[in-house]
This record gives C-alpha cells, sequence and structure tokens, in this order.
C-alpha cells in the first residue's frame, strides 16, 4: 500500500528561471553585461538617474512643481532643506537604484573575472566596460550621500552586513572611483561597434569629472578647506585627451543635444540609450523626465520640474551681451512680451517652456498658463530639455504619465570644456580658460535658428557676446571664476548639475540662502526653506539603510 | 460484531430454557435517521452494544425492560412483548451534543471521547445565513476563530485562529471532504455543508502535518442516508445599503478649508486655480465673506463648478439573490445527493457583482453485502465576476474633488483640473470597465473506495482533485476626463490555472476488548501542485466594444507572457484513540512531511502529538452529584508545521527580465538598447531574482492545551474552556534587506520565536420549556496574547523597529512603530519652549522627545500600537416557539486600537492637497478655535504629520448585531400536500454598530478603505418534500 513513496516527486525543478551556474558561458556573460547597462535606464518616476530631483531642485535652478506642497512631497522636503529628515523615502529609493546597478556589474565583473582570454577575447575590455559602469553609480553615490558602502566583485553578500559606510574617508571613495575611471580609461577602444558601450573618451570623461570633484578637499563637515592643484591638472590632462581625440565636438546648435533626431550626436558623450516600440509594453523610456510634462490636452499631467523665477532671470543679459551678474532679479520677466522688454541668452528659450512663447522649436505651438498646474504656487513655467513635443516619434504615454525614449546625455561634451576651463581658472591660468567659455557662448548665440516664431520673430530679445577682456570686461581670475560659474548654470540648466557644482565649490549655503530669500518672496511656500550648512550638502544616509545594517551605518552630520 | 456474537453464543450456552426469548431490532438516530452504533441495550440479565449497523440481539424475559442509552441521547425504555417482529427504537438527543459525531482528521470521533481542542460549528445557527461565503457567516461564532470580511461580492475571508501564529500566510487549512485546501470556502454552496469543525489545538490538527499551524476546518458536505428521500429548496432575497460613506466636504466646504490652510500659512488665498475669495485680507483676523466658484472649472471650459456626491455617484442599494435545489436519496445499495446552486451578488458599488453556480453530487454504493464502498464527492462551481477595480473607485470617490462634475457641458467626462489631484473619475472607472468580466471554474472532489478487509478493519482509498482556472478578457478604453488622458485602447486576455491532484491511502482499524476500545489509523498522503498561466495583449482596436475587441483585430503593441511554477508534499501518517470504558482517553498522532519547498538537507519534517482525557463524570463518585451531567479534563501537546513559501526558495535564482511596469515603480528589466537603435528587439540579460537558502527547514509551532468540558443540569447549561500556550520557531520569513546586496536580495530564512497565550471559553444555555417553547442561549469569548520570544539578527530588520535598541523582541508581533503625538501647539509659548522639531508651529502636533534629547528626530519612536485585542466575543439567542423561530447575533471586539487611515485624508489639508477633504477640517485648530484636536489646516506638511504617530491609532473597539432572524414554518398549513417543512423568514445583517467615539471613521472593521461592510435584509423561504 505504501509502495509510493518515489523521492523524486519532491524534486522539482524551478520553472522559468535559471540558476547562477547557467550563467557563466560567454554568451551568458555578455548577457550579464547588457543587464548591467539596462540599470543605466532602470529609474522611476521618483528616482530619475539625470538626478534632477537633487542636482537641480536643491539648486535655485528648479521648484518641485506638481499639485501642490504635499504632491511627492519628499521633493518639497528636498526644496525647503529644513524638513529633509532620513526617513525620506526617495532617498532610500535612490540609494537602492544605484546598488542595482552595482550589484549587477559587480555579478557580472565576477564573472568575466573567472574566464581566460582564449575563452573570451573581449575579457578586458568587458571588465574595463563593468568597472566604468559600477564607478558611474558610485559617482552619483558620492555626490548625493557623501559617505557610502564601496563593495566590489570580491565581496561575497554575505559579508556586506559588515561593510561600513565609513571604512574609506571621502577622499579615499574618491580616490577608488578615479581608479576605476582610470583602469576604465586604460583599457578601453576609443571606438565601440555598438554606440551605447563605454569607449576610453567616455572614461576620460568621467576621470577628468571625478578628479575634478575630487580637488576641492572637504573636511567632515562638508567645508572646501583647499583645491588640489595636481589633481586639477589632470582634469586638464584628461579633458584635453578626450578633446583632441576628436571623436566628439559641440553640437552647432545646442536643441540637438535635446533633440530625438539628432541622438547620439558628436556632443553626447555619454547618455543613457532609451527605447520604445523594442517589445515592451511602454517602451524601456526616460520616466526620470515623466513628471515634467504638462497638463495641456496633448499631454495631461503633471507639472513637476518647474524653472525657478531667479533661474528664468539669470538668462537676462546686460546690454554689452554679458551675463548680470550680480542684478539678474532686478525684474521679472514672467510671461509673453515681458521677454522682449529685457534682452537674453538665447540658451533661454531651450530650457524653459514660457507661457506665449512657442513651444519646443514648435512656432505654431504655443506654451500657455493652461497647461501648468500650480501657477499660483510654482509659477507658469515649464521645463523643455526633457520634454519632446506630443507629435514626437520618440513620444510615449504610458497612462497616466508619458515620456520619450529620447536619450539622456549624462556626460556632453560642453561639460568637458567647462571642466577643463574651470580647473585652468583655479590654476590661475584663466586666460587659457577665456576661449573655452567663449566656444560655448558663441555656440549659443548660433543656436537661435529653431526659436522663430511663425512669423519669423523671436518671443525673446536675445543679446550674448562673448568676453572680451578690455572691451566688455576685465579678464581677472576672480572675474574668470564668476564668469565659468555662471556659464555652467546658463549652458547645463535644468540638467541636475547645479546643486553639486554649488556642494563642490563649497558654496552651496550662502548661494541657496541668497536665493531662497529672493524666490521666496515671489514664492511664499519658500519662506520656510533654509540650507543647514555642514549638515545639507549630502543627503542623510537612508534611515531604512542604517535599520537595515543594524546601526552599521553612520548617519550624516547634522541629521 | 465478533464481540456481541461470542457474547450471544455464550449466553445461548448457558442459560437454561426459562420465558426467555431472543429480541433483535436496530436503534436509530431519530433526526438523523441514521443507525446509531454503541448504544447500551441494558436488560435484566444481559446488557449489549449496538453493531456498526444500530443492530443488536439479546436475550430477555417477556415484560421485561430493556433500556438503551447512549452518551448525549435521551434514554429510551421498552417492554419486551410476545411479538415476533425485530424492535426498532429511534433515540432523540438529548440537550447539549456529547453523541455529536466529529470529523477529526481522517476520522470521526464522538464528541464526548475528544481529548483536543475542536470547536463544532452549529449549521442550524448559521442556516439562511447566506453570504456567497460559508466563512463569513461563522464570524464571531467561534471561540478562538477571528473573522474579518468586507463587502466585496466575490470576496473572501480573513480567517486567524488563535491568534497570528506567523508572518506571511496565516489563513488555517480548510480540508473539504478529505482534501485539503487553503483556498477558502468561496466556492463551497453553504447549503451543501453538512458539518464544520475547527481543530484549534496542535494535537487535533497535527495529522495534517506541515499545513496545520494556523489551524484546520473540516468541511463535510451532505450525503444521502439510507431510506430518506427529500428534495430541499430554498430561495432568498437580500438587500444591500451602503450606511459607511465618510463625510467628505461639498464643493463650497472645500473651498473654505483651502481659504483657511492658506490664510494660516500666511499666503494669499485667491492664488490658486480653483477658488476665488471675498474676505477681509486680515491674515491676524481673517474673515470669509463668500467663496467664489469659477465659471468653468477647466481652462478649455468643459466642466462646470459641480457638488458632485461620489459616494452617491458611485454606489447602490442592491440585490444579491440565492437559489438553492437539493435532492436526497438514499437505498439499500446506494445513495445520491445532488444539488444546484445560484447565488447572484451585486455589490453596493455600481456594476460590481458576482455570479455563482455550484453543482455538487455526492454518490456512495455498496457492494458485496456493504463490504465494498464505492463513491465520490463532486463539487464544480462556475462564476464570473465584473472587473470594476473597486479599490480605485472607493479611493477616488474619497478623494475626487466635488467640484468636479461627473460629465463636461458636452457629455464628455468629468475630471481634475489644475489644482487636483490626478486620480480618475471614479464613475468613468465603472462605466469605462463594467463590460470586463472574468470567468473561473473550480473542480473539487474525490473519488474513494472503502473495502472492509475482515471486520473492524477497513482499507481506503481516494484520489483528489481541486484545480480552479480563471478566463479574463478586458478591454481599456481609451478617454479624455480633465487633464488625465489615455488616447490609446489595449485589449488584454488572461487564462490561469492552479490546482492539485491529491492520493490518499489509509487503513482503520477498530478494536473493542472488554472496556477498551481502540481506533488505529495509519495513512499516506501524496499532493502535486501546479499553478500556470499567460496572457496576450494588444492595442490599436478600431472600435471599443467588448464584442469586437479579441486580440485578433488589434492591430499594434501585440505582447504577451506567461509563467508557472510547481510544489509537492509527500505524507505518511499515523494515529490511535484509545478509550478505557469511555473514562479514561488518550490518543497519539504522527505525521512525516516531505516537501519539494526545502532543500534536500530538511526535505521532511516529523510532527508528533498525543492528547489525554478524564470524562470525571463517569466516576461514581461524580455520578453521585446529580447536577452534574458531563466533566471532562483534557490536556494536548503536539508539534505542526508551516511550509508556506515560495516554491524555490532554497534556490538562487536569475531571470531573463525584459522590462516591467514602470508606471509607478522603477523598471527592473534587463534589456538595454546598446546599439542605439532607439526601437526593434533589443539585446536582454538576466538578473538575480533571490537568494537561496539551502538550509530552510520546517516552521514548527508547538502547542500545548488545557480543556475542560463541563454539563449541568442534565446538559442544559454546557460549556468549554481552553486555555493554550503556543510557540513558533523558526518562522519562515523573507526579510527586506540591505540595499547595497542588490535586486534579488530577498532570502528567506528560518527566524524569530513567538509565543501565543490565551483562553477561549463557549457557554451555552438551552432549555425546552415545553413542546411549544425552547430557547438557547450561547456566548463565548476568546483573549490572546502575542509575543516575539527569540529574534536573530538575520530576520530583525523584517519586523518594525529600528535595527538596534528598539527591537520587537517581547512586544507583540503585530506591533505598530512610531511616535507619540502628545496633542497641538497651542500657544507661541509652548512652541518656544518644546524640543527642537523641524516644522513645528502653532496649531501643529506635538511629537514627544521619548529620549529626552531635546531633538524630535527618528530616535523617538517607539511601540505605540500592539494591534491586538483585549478580548472578542460573540452572544447568540435562539427561540422557538411553536411554529416560530427567533434568532439572534451580536458578535464584538474589544480593547483593540486600529490605525485609521482615513485620517490622513479626513484630517488634513497638506497630506492630500489636490483631493477632497473630511468634513472634519472644518472644526480643525485655529487661533479662533482653539479647543479642537485636528491640527491647524496647513498646505505644507513641513511638521510630516502623515508619519506614523498614535494620532492615527484609534480605538477599533465594537459591537455589532451580525444577525436577526425571525421565520414562521407553514409545514402544519401544507401538511395536505407532503410539504415536510415550509420556512420562511426574514433577517437583517450588521443591523447596527457600536463604537468607541474616538473613533473617527465609520467603520472600525474598516480602517482602511477596504470595499465596505453594507447592511443587509434578507426575505427567503425553505421548503423540504
Amino acid at each position: 500500500m505504501m509502495g509510493v513513496s518515489c523521492k523524486n516527486e519532491l524534486d522539482l525543478k524551478p520553472q522559468g528561471v535559471v540558476s547562477s551556474d547557467d550563467l557563466n558561458s560567454p554568451e551568458n556573460i555578455e548577457k550579464m553585461i547588457i543587464s548591467a547597462y539596462s540599470a543605466l535606464g532602470n529609474e522611476s518616476i521618483v528616482t530619475p538617474n539625470s538626478l534632477w530631483p537633487w542636482g537641480s531642485l536643491r539648486s535655485g535652478d528648479a521648484l518641485k512643481g506638481g499639485d501642490g506642497l504635499g504632491d511627492n512631497s519628499g521633493w518639497n522636503d528636498y526644496e525647503q532643506f529644513v524638513t529633509n529628515r532620513p526617513n525620506n523615502t526617495y532617498t532610500d529609493q535612490m540609494w537602492a537604484q544605484l546598488y542595482n546597478g552595482i550589484a549587477r556589474a559587480n555579478d557580472a565583473l565576477a564573472r568575466v573575472n573567472t574566464l581566460d582570454e582564449t575563452q573570451f577575447s573581449d575579457k578586458v575590455t568587458r571588465q574595463a566596460e563593468l568597472r566604468f559602469l559600477r564607478a558611474n553609480w558610485y559617482f552619483m553615490l558620492k555626490i548625493l550621500y557623501n559617505r557610502v558602502p564601496y563593495i566590489d566583485e570580491n565581496d561575497d553578500k554575505d559579508d556586506y552586513i559588515a561593510i561600513a559606510n565609513d571604512e574609506y574617508t571621502s577622499d579615499e571613495l574618491w580616490t577608488m572611483i578615479a581608479g576605476e575611471f582610470k583602469f576604465a580609461a586604460d583599457n578601453l577602444p576609443e571606438n565601440q561597434t555598438e554606440i551605447g558601450r563605454v569607449n576610453k573618451y567616455i572614461a576620460l570623461a568621467a576621470l577628468a569629472k571625478t578628479q575634478l570633484y575630487q580637488a576641492y578637499k572637504q573636511d567632515d563637515n562638508h567645508n572646501v578647506t583647499s583645491i588640489d592643484q595636481s589633481l586639477l591638472q589632470q582634469v586638464i590632462a584628461n579633458c584635453d585627451e578626450v578633446i583632441a581625440g576628436g571623436k566628439y565636438g559641440l553640437a552647432d546648435d545646442l536643441a540637438e543635444n535635446f533633440l530625438t533626431e539628432f541622438e547620439n550626436g558628436k556632443e553626447s558623450i555619454f547618455a543613457i540609450q532609451y527605447s520604445k516600440g523594442d517589445g515592451t509594453r511602454y517602451g524601456r523610456i526616460d520616466m526620470g523626465h515623466s513628471l515634467s510634462y504638462t497638463l495641456n490636452p496633448e499631454f495631461g499631467c503633471c507639472g513637476f520640474h518647474i524653472p525657478s523665477q531667479d533661474m528664468v532671470n539669470a538668462f537676462k543679459t546686460a546690454d554689452n551681451g554679458l551675463p548680470l551678474f550680480d542684478s539678474y532679479n532686478n525684474g521679472d520677466a514672467v510671461q509673453g512680451d515681458d521677454f522682449l522688454k529685457y534682452s537674453f541668452d538665447p540658451r533661454l528659450e531651450h530650457t524653459v517652456a514660457i507661457p506665449g512663447h512657442p513651444f519646443k522649436y514648435s512656432p505654431d505651438y504655443i506654451f500657455a498658463v493652461s497647461w501648468t498646474r500650480a501657477p499660483a504656487t510654482y509659477g507658469a513655467f515649464a521645463s523643455l530639455k526633457d520634454m519632446v513635443p506630443p507629435n514626437d516619434p520618440s513620444f510615449q504615454r504610458i497612462p497616466p504619465f508619458m515620456s520619450s525614449s529620447k536619450n539622456w546625455e549624462l556626460i556632453r561634451y560642453a561639460d568637458v570644456l567647462l571642466w577643463k576651463a574651470e580647473a585652468l581658472i583655479e590654476l590661475g591660468r584663466e586666460d587659457e580658460a577665456l576661449p573655452l567659455i567663449n566656444q560655448l557662448r558663441t555656440r549659443a548665440a548660433n543656436s537661435t535658428g529653431r526659436l522663430k516664431k511663425a512669423d519669423g520673430t523671436f518671443s525673446s530679445t536675445f543679446k550674448i557676446a562673448t568676453y572680451q577682456p578690455g572691451v566688455n570686461c576685465e579678464w581677472t581670475n576672480a572675474y574668470a571664476r564668476q564668469a565659468l560659474r555662471y556659464e555652467r548654470r546658463m549652458e547645463l540648466a535644468m540638467e541636475g548639475n547645479r546643486f553639486f557644482d554649488l556642494v563642490r565649490w563649497g558654496i552651496a549655503d550662502t548661494y541657496i540662502n541668497n536665493y531662497l530669500t529672493t524666490e521666496s518672496a515671489k514664492k511664499a511656500y519658500l519662506k520656510t526653506a533654509h540650507f543647514q550648512k555642514n549638515r545639507d550638502e549630502y543627503l542623510p544616509i537612508p534611515l531604512n539603510q542604517i535599520n537595515y545594517s543594524l546601526g552599521l551605518y553612520k548617519q550624516n552630520p547634522g541629521y | 460484531m465478533k464481540l456481541i456474537l461470542t457474547t450471544m453464543m455464550l449466553l445461548w450456552c448457558l442459560i437454561g430454557i426459562a420465558q426467555q426469548k431472543t429480541v433483535s431490532g436496530t436503534v436509530t438516530s431519530k433526526d438523523l435517521q441514521a443507525p446509531l452504533s454503541g448504544v447500551t441495550v441494558k436488560g435484566a440479565q444481559q446488557t449489549v452494544i449496538t453493531d456498526r449497523n444500530g443492530s443488536f440481539i439479546v436475550q430477555a424475559n417477556l415484560g421485561e425492560m430493556l433500556i438503551f442509552t447512549y452518551v448525549g441521547m435521551k434514554p429510551d425504555t421498552v417492554t419486551v412483548t410476545a411479538n415476533e417482529m425485530p424492535i426498532a427504537v429511534a433515540l432523540e438527543y438529548a440537550l447539549g451534543d456529547l453523541a455529536e459525531i466529529v470529523v477529526t482528521g481522517y476520522q470521526t470521533q464522538k464528541k464526548a471521547d475528544l481529548t483536543g481542542a475542536v470547536s463544532v460549528v452549529k449549521m442550524e445557527d448559521i442556516k439562511s445565513v447566506r453570504v456567497g461565503n460559508p466563512v463569513k457567516s461563522l464570524q464571531g461564532r467561534i471561540p478562538g476563530v477571528d473573522i474579518t470580511t468586507n463587502g466585496d461580492p466575490g470576496g473572501g475571508a480573513t480567517v486567524r485562529i488563535r491568534g497570528t501564529g506567523t508572518l506571511g500566510n496565516n489563513d488555517p487549512l480548510y480540508v473539504i471532504d478529505g482534501i485539503p485546501t487553503k483556498r477558502g470556502l468561496q466556492e463551497i454552496n453553504q447549503d451543501d455543508i453538512e458539518s464544520i469543525q475547527v481543530l484549534k489545538d496542535a494535537s487535533s490538527a497535527s495529522i495534517y502535518g506541515s499545513r496545520s499551524a494556523n489551524g484546520v476546518i473540516i468541511v463535510t458536505t451532505k450525503k444521502a442516508k439510507k431510506g430518506v428521500s427529500r428534495i430541499d429548496v430554498n430561495a432568498s432575497s437580500t438587500l444591500q445599503y451602503y450606511t459607511s460613506a465618510i463625510d467628505m466636504l461639498n464643493t463650497d466646504q472645500r473651498g473654505e478649508a483651502y481659504w483657511r490652510a492658506s490664510v494660516n500659512d500666511g499666503i494669499n488665498p485667491n492664488n490658486n486655480q480653483i477658488y476665488q475669495y471675498d474676505w477681509n485680507n486680515d491674515f491676524n483676523n481673517p474673515i470669509l465673506k463668500q467663496v467664489i466658484l469659477p465659471e468653468f472649472v477647466d481652462a478649455a471650459k468643459t466642466m462646470k463648478p459641480a457638488n458632485t456626491n461620489w459616494y452617491d455617484e458611485i454606489s447602490q442599494t442592491s440585490v444579491i439573490q440565492n437559489y438553492n435545489v437539493s435532492l436526497t436519496n438514499g437505498g439499500e445499495k446506494g445513495n445520491t445527493f445532488f444539488s444546484l446552486g445560484y447565488l447572484q451578488n451585486k455589490g453596493i458599488v455600481r456594476e460590481t457583482q458576482a455570479k455563482k453556480v455550484n453543482a455538487r453530487l455526492n454518490t456512495d454504493f455498496n457492494f458485496f453485502d456493504g463490504r465494498l464502498k464505492v463513491g465520490e464527492n463532486l463539487n464544480a462551481t462556475y462564476a464570473n465576476n465584473v472587473l470594476i477595480p473597486t479599490g480605485d473607485v472607493l479611493f477616488t470617490a474619497l478623494v475626487q474633488q466635488r467640484i468636479v462634475p461627473v460629465h463636461t457641458v458636452d457629455g464628455g467626462w468629468g475630471g481634475p483640473s489644475a489644482g487636483m489631484t490626478d486620480r480618475h473619475n471614479p464613475v468613468r472607472l465603472i462605466e469605462d470597465n463594467k463590460q470586463n468580466k472574468n470567468y473561473f471554474a473550480r473542480i473539487i472532489g474525490n473519488a474513494f473506495a472503502d473495502l472492509t478487509i475482515i471486520p473492524n478493519l477497513h482499507f481506503r482509498t481516494s484520489i483528489g482533485a481541486d484545480y480552479n482556472s480563471t478566463y479574463a478578457r478586458t478591454l481599456q478604453k481609451s478617454y479624455v476626463s480633465g487633464f488625465l488622458v489615455d488616447d490609446a485602447n489595449l485589449v488584454q486576455n488572461n487564462q490561469d490555472y492552479d490546482g492539485n491532484l491529491l492520493w490518499q491511502n489509509q487503513l482503520n482499524y477498530t478494536l473493542d476488548l472488554n472496556k477498551n476500545h481502540v481506533d488505529f489509523l495509519l495513512g499516506h498522503e501524496s499532493i502535486k501542485f501546479v499553478d500556470q498561466g499567460f496572457f496576450g495583449s494588444r492595442q490599436g482596436y478600431a472600435l471599443e466594444n467588448i464584442d469586437y475587441s479579441y486580440l485578433d483585430v488589434g492591430t499594434s503593441n501585440i505582447n504577451n507572457g506567461g509563467s508557472g511554477s510547481a510544489n509537492s508534499l509527500l505524507s505518511y501518517f499515523a494515529k490511535a484513540n484509545y478509550s478505557y470504558d469511555s473514562k479514561y482517553l488518550a490518543s497519539a498522532t504522527i505525521r512525516r512531511d516531505g516537501s519539494s519547498r526545502f532543500g534536500s538537507d530538511n526535505q521532511y519534517g516529523t510532527f508528533p502529538a498525543f492528547s489525554v482525557g478524564w470524562r470525571m463524570s463517569q466516576e461514581e463518585f461524580m455520578k453521585k452529584i446529580p447536577i452534574i451531567s458531563d466533566l471532562k479534563l483534557r490536556f494536548s501537546y503536539g508539534h505542526t508545521g508551516n511550509q508556506e513559501i515560495g516554491n524555490y526558495d532554497t534556490y538562487d535564482l536569475y531571470r531573463a527580465i525584459y522590462g516591467t511596469d514602470h508606471v509607478f515603480d522603477r523598471d527592473g528589466g534587463t534589456a538595454y538598447d546598446i546599439e542605439g537603435n532607439d526601437t526593434g528587439t533589443l539585446p536582454s540579460g538576466f538578473v538575480k531574482i533571490q537568494r537561496g537558502n539551502n538550509s530552510l527547514k520546517w516552521e514548527t509551532t508547538k502547542e500545548a492545551n488545557y480543556g475542560i468540558d463541563f454539563g449541568l443540569f442534565e446538559q442544559r447549561l454546557s460549556g468549554t474552556v481552553e486555555y493554550f500556550v503556543k510557540n513558533t520557531s523558526d518562522i519562515l520569513i523573507r526579510p527586506g534587506y540591505l540595499a547595497a546586496i542588490g535586486e534579488g536580495g530577498f532570502q528567506t530564512f528560518n527566524g524569530a520565536s513567538m509565543q501565543n497565550k490565551g483562553f477561549e471559553a463557549l457557554l451555552t444555555y438551552e432549555n425546552e420549556i415545553n413542546d411549544e417553547l425552547s430557547f438557547s442561549i450561547s456566548g463565548n469569548i476568546s483573549k490572546y496574547i502575542n509575543k516575539v520570544t527569540e529574534l536573530p539578527s538575520t530576520v530583525l530588520t523584517a519586523y518594525p523597529g529600528n535595527g538596534t535598541d528598539q527591537v520587537i523582541l517581547g512586544h507583540a508581533i503585530t506591533s505598530t512603530f512610531g511616535y507619540v503625538a502628545d496633542g497641538l501647539f497651542k500657544s507661541q509659548e509652548e512652541v518656544d519652549n518644546s524640543p527642537a522639531q523641524p516644522g513645528k508651529g502653532l496649531g501643529r502636533i506635538r511629537y514627544r522627545d521619548l529620549n529626552g534629547d531635546n531633538v524630535i528626530n527618528d530616535r523617538d519612536q517607539a511601540y505605540i500600537n500592539d494591534g491586538v485585542p483585549d478580548f472578542v466575543y460573540g452572544l447568540n439567542l435562539n427561540v422557538r416557539w411553536k411554529n416560530f423561530d427567533f434568532s439572534v447575533f451580536f458578535q464584538g471586539m474589544q480593547g483593540i486600537d486600529v490605525s485609521n487611515t482615513y485620517k490622513t485624508f479626513t484630517d488634513f489639508a497638506s497630506l492630500w492637497p489636490g483631493s477632497n477633504w473630511g468634513t472634519r477640517t472644518m472644526e480643525a485648530w485655529s487661533p479662533q478655535n482653539t479647543g479642537s484636536t485636528i491640527p491647524a489646516l496647513t498646505l505644507n506638511n513641513n511638521n510630516d504629520e502623515g508619519r506614523t504617530s498614535t494620532y492615527f491609532m484609534e480605538n477599533g473597539s465594537y459591537l455589532k448585531l451580525r444577525n436577526l432572524q425571525i421565520g414562521y414554518n407553514l409545514k402544519d398549513t401544507f401538511k395536505s400536500i407532503k410539504i415536510s417543512n415550509a420556512r420562511i423568514f426574514v433577517q437583517g445583517l450588521n443591523l447596527f454598530t457600536i463604537k468607541s467615539k474616538n473613533f473617527t471613521a465609520p467603520d472600525p472593521e474598516n480602517p482602511g478603505n477596504g470595499y465596505p461592510l453594507p447592511v443587509m435584509g434578507t426575505i427567503g423561504v425553505d421548503l423540504s418534500f
């Protein structure tokens, strides 16, 4: 009667999955590498890989937007600073998102390491790619959280619980990240057949960026104490190599960086390759910017990521075509013809959607206050660089949201020029920086072709000039530094860098509190906001992670 | 049998040839019309016991009295006459239920002989309470069994036996005619159920081994009995009412609340997209003269301001209709029971509907003089449900502002515009989904053969199946609704099936030797589960019509997917019950289970149990105390198991995940456009989805149970008291993990241990005043406490706490960790003199500085609610007078705090800024209204008031009138047309609730926006022919 005890009744193979051992063939390892790359685009509507909620929102460039203060209130807490608490869920989600990428890179890397080059001829290249990707995520973690646990492919997952976030100093972390980019730069080919793979120049650019951040030495309370001259020289050398490589350059028109049809153009050094019509329901699209879209019938949601009045005013230029460094906030340009009363840097109309002006280079498609969600609170601007018009082939609805498969450039050539210029200025070689900055101003001046209204006129008065020492300025070191920092804001506005620049330069507290004083007179909700020096330079370590680490992770100062 | 024959022969030889005669006959149960074995037949010279068929043969003198006694039945007396006809005796149940036959694991026992904690549901009490799921009607009736339900027409119920026993799946095991299932009873027709038993303690449940730790509910369906031929028909119709809508602001009030919030913040209230205000512009002494509504709500001028009561728009008074017919036919060679049931339940949310058809066929046939019995039990259920997204509908009815009209001026859908939350028009959700249905079928049944090898030795084999399958075809329509727009339609087909096949074999042997009675059981069981499903979807439909919307005619975005999994169980078990003179009782069980879910090291688990009982009332010294009719002491101890984890948790697994749904969540895909083509099929990789744990083993619950059963005054007053201590160890859990581990960091562990201790009591008083009037009153109460007793660091993070100095050890597993809200700041002085608290201010919630460091931060959290009630109780009264019957049932829960999540909507303007708010906001604190406990309105949640705190913990105690029923039996009226029963009845369900004033939402049973529980009124008729 009991003759049924077939033991293998209990041995059931898992269905629809693979084991770790199944993935060690060269073909499957290549797929594990793709999986690591795909993490570049894996993001949610609240954790954009462009970093705008941290880089633009906290910098005075952008306001949260949305329905009101409580709509994605975690972002409101970033904007208010004082209420940014360690339990902010976005802070935790972003942390996890970045470590997900790192884990994918580590997993693939551990497998690549086991093969020898006779089995896997691309071994070193792939190692370099993976180490680049991993370092890219550590870089993001570093500028967001400062002290983070550093884990590589040799650490066993069971031991992660013993890897503290204060195992390495801030400077040691920079050195390790730079070391990874250096390995990548030394071992990657100049060209890869697939455009989405990283190459030598991308690694050099990332290395230069890392060294620039590392050059500004910070103490434990985030005060910038000195600037490392030799690192600055390495920044210049690495930028020079990218420039000299000739593979990349400035696009003819700034607009090309933000238009689908020019994806992977010559200015695009490192971009997230988004896609649609790719076999997924809504495409692997740019979800990180999906909340930027507006409430006009062609879109429908959600009106976040709003340029501040300060940001818009900053595009004003003086009669000599140079920025109004200190007085740009004298008089607000809000909508329509306001923009004819002052003169502006043309980059304004590439960056900001303005009521009464054409939307995104479409002369007949006029942006209006009615497109905006909460103009009384956040004003009636919108962010342009991240949006595409509804008839763009890359536009994709993902109800109730929408976005596009347009690539997002994480590193563009303009940024490389500005890093080099910054290093030169900090080395006292401001004269060499001048032509670099002027290159961008010249390109900006030439980027008005798409900005015309249907009648051939412009909605704003454009006036921009290059810096001409002795003619329209005195190109002193201090002036050059001011010009460089201003130029970065104009060129890279709303692209998610600004806050990190301010922290790098050690001016975040004064700059942001000044901004808050001015902007809160127009946006009453900012009256309660205040940047707390020696705390708000970095996010808190997420409370969840401190708890999950059983108290091993140490909280950042001030939280 | 053998014993009786032997006795008979001995008697035949020994006794001479006086005026004796041999008397034969049968004893049956009058109610069940079934033979009764074990009845003592006592004559002057000889005492015998009836056999399996209720037959007896006894030697007696003419004129002598034969006394028939049986525990729990009224004794009967028959005088021996010269008549040669066999004597037929039909015994009636006495008060109390000692003779009741209770189905325990794989066996039946007399209630009087039970030694474990087994509760028997009185089917009579829940008769006619037909709400679509038999479990729902058990709510509050069994001590130690907590049932929570909602009003969803297709919905299930949550059943917790003796508290929260583990993490993850706490559902009991159901055993339906011997077929174990975790899938509840919602597909079983209540009118088919003969009996329901709940095995609460480990000793009675452990025969079900690895799946029994949460308790076992055994359901036996009706079978025909020899000689009974009957038709039963019943019909009922129920009206359901929505009575628990939340009080939300009307259009003007919403405007006023916004004005107040804005003024409190010192911000010009006219800076908003909807309302304008005529006010005195004095922030220090603000006076609102008028709320001015715009001519149109939206910039496109399609929506005029309305005052839409969304709850009225989405709800309805609805009807449940229920019809059942059953045919019972018992004969010499076989018995057949057949039933058909139909239930149509329209929910109180418009267009929600569940239809269900049940068919049951239970048959058995006798061969070789009853030595072989072959039969089957088969239940088929077919259901279809309208797929209204009720969660979204109820949520959007709560949050959608009332200024939004249902329709635009030209008949389109109203919807949110600037200044409003980006949530749907709930009426559109209903109307655009009402064409979507799923079709569900479930077959549960078995075929069995029972062979009597030698008398008292039975071999039974049974093959069972329990499969269900769901098919759905849904059309998502395109829409424009305010600023929410989707211009693409989509059709999706789903097909899923899951279920199991099982094979059971068992040997039963019964031995009676003198006063010793022993039952042996030896068994084997093998179960295989599978679960498979796939879907296909397309877009680009020319017509948005469900009759058109098949996959074939979609023109774009062709998509599909599918998955499957399986697991298996292999078990051996044995049980022995022993009783001596119905006085000393003992039972022992052992079960060994193997599960495919565990690694080869720990694939098998062994679950032993034993129990003992002493029926003191059978002792001579107790028999002298006439008021005590029954007294039994019981003790039991046993191990039960839990294997509710994923099917493959021992394995380290990877998966190719091309892309995932990233509407609200992070994309977790592995495909990347590495070539920069922007479109087309992408190369894709693999990602880790879980970490394996090869040392996983069974979760074990060890439970000791102490019980007393007693009966007084000839069982008029009877009761049971149980005390239990239940220790669960190696709890299977998948804790959250350090994010640095990356995706697939989930790993299942054997983790914490915890203890549940508690008691349950049931007391019944019943009395027959006379033939015309009888009544019974019954009350039950139960209480338990729960605490975590051991907590390894690997799983510490799975529980509320901070991972270091605040851990759940010593607290109830259901505890909440959060802040203590210490009232509101009522003066600037209070604000200034309080600890640093970012966002503090007048009228704001003051959080308590628990660690005394003068800063309010995450270190100021504590365990603020244990989530365990002080006690739960039920009270049932039945009265029968002539042909009338009346019953009333109350159920309640006392001393529990619940988290009232509605409060985030009803009390704040800042937490859900674009949504509608509760009328409570009209009474919020302000410098002019300083007596309020509701925080001052603000648009800016700088104080983070949505954090978990005691502000949201409210007294969830309640007492509900669950059921009130009056019936009248017309059988006397219809006697002439052979109707044996014709009862008509009316009943009301959930007629009223008494709750604490402290609870600010309508129904403490539903503090979290679930499908509301309706008030129901029913009329019905039960007929038997």
